[in-house]
């Protein structure tokens, strides 16, 4: 019993004492305290961001040869003008996202962007995949009961084709119905900017009800079922690539940022405690002064 | 109907296992690179009411 209460106790006394340390001048160590782990949190974010803009060229250099798989999938769907079933109101929307945070806003931009469209009306017709563990920690508490499907274990490697068999996979294995839907990922623009952006999913039903698919030759329901499973898998590659790197590149920033706001931290720090050093001396030599003039 | 599909395959099972295939009978320099991107590591869980239905059917 004493030992559970002890904790308390000694809490209490130890604030005690830093008060009056706090009082006093002995400061001093308190200070010097703070300075090294900010000097440490320094080393850190600047590793951090020695490794994202390592991880940052590599997903760039990805992304370029994985754009073409995402623009072809899009290009179809636009050139067949296929259009989302009035009929059918079920839709699908997964969450691009990663398992790491620490990176700025990529995760909050697309989950707020799913949230959006829950709060409207016909959101009970809405279901979310969420992959990476950052999106569905979001969405958990107040739209658990859209999320049908979680994929973690993302942002650790660079995303692979294999990785996005596995989510097209599970979505064509959920056994939900949907007649549209969308996949919400940051589009990367240059290292400093990204923006959410869509791509759209189909149904089969609703693509074999195309106007223009007659501009695609020798077409069966065959060779469209196949190529709606690819386009599906080569979509979410495509988004997987791009988030990837929009999120290596926020990381950089945010790193950056935390490594020169960590500089006028320590910068501020030391001026303290050059400042409170020097004051110690004073006293201390004041009362020494006085104490010999008192004495003669 | 193709027979890979009879065999209760979609498109992306058939066409992973032939680039499977096609990779590991690469030339041997060319192979280690290409093996690299034969790995994932995406866990999927499936989840039903606001919670992984894997917990739920244990709580239930």
């Amino acid at each position: 019993m004493l030992g559970r209460f002890a904790p308390g106790v000694c809490t209490q006394v130890t604030m005690g004492v830093n008060q009056q340390q706090n009082r006093n001048m002995a400061t001093l160590k308190a200070i010097s305290m703070r300075l090294k782990s900010v000097k440490n949190i320094q080393k850190i974010t600047q590793s951090m961001k020695m490794v994202s803009a390592a991880k940052y060229t590599r997903a760039e250099r990805d992304l370029r040869a994985a754009r073409p798989y995402g623009e072809g999938a899009v290009q179809f769907y636009e050139k067949a003008e296929v259009t989302a079933p009035e009929d059918e109101p079920k839709q699908l929307y997964i969450a691009m996202t990663s398992d790491r945070g620490l990176c700025g806003a990529v995760h909050t931009g697309v989950s707020k962007v799913i949230r959006n469209r829950l709060m409207e009306p016909g959101a009970e017709n809405i279901k979310v995949i969420c992959v990476g563990d950052k999106s569905r920690s979001i969405l958990q508490r107040l739209y658990g009961k859209h999320i049908i499907s979680v994929a973690n274990e993302i942002g650790r490697l660079p995303p692979t084709f294999l990785d996005a068999a596995k989510i097209a996979n599970a979505i064509m294995t959920s056994g939900y119905d949907f007649g549209s839907g969308k996949i919400i990922f940051n589009k990367f623009k240059s290292v400093v900017s990204y923006t959410q952006s869509d791509l759209p999913l189909f149904s089969q039903k609703s693509i074999e009800n195309a106007p223009k698919l007659a501009v695609y030759d020798s077409l069966d329901s065959d060779v469209l079922q196949s190529y709606m499973e690819f386009s599906l898998a080569s979509m979410l590659f495509y988004a997987l690539k791009e988030g990837a790197c929009s999120e290596q590149s926020s990381r950089m920033t945010a790193m950056d940022n935390a490594s020169k706001n960590a500089g006028e931290m320590i910068e501020k720090l030391t001026l303290t405690f050059n400042r409170t050093r020097q004051a110690v001396i004073t006293r201390e030599l004041i009362e020494i002064i006085s104490g010999a003039a008192a004495l003669e | 109907m193709s027979a890979w599909r009879q065999a209760g395959l979609n498109y992306i099972n058939y066409s992973n296992i032939a680039a499977k295939i096609l990779r590991r009978s690469l030339k041997p320099e060319l192979r280690t690179e290409a093996l690299r991107r034969d790995d994932s590591h995406v866990r999927i869980t499936p989840w039903t009411d606001g919670r992984p239905a894997h917990l739920k059917s244990k709580a239930a």
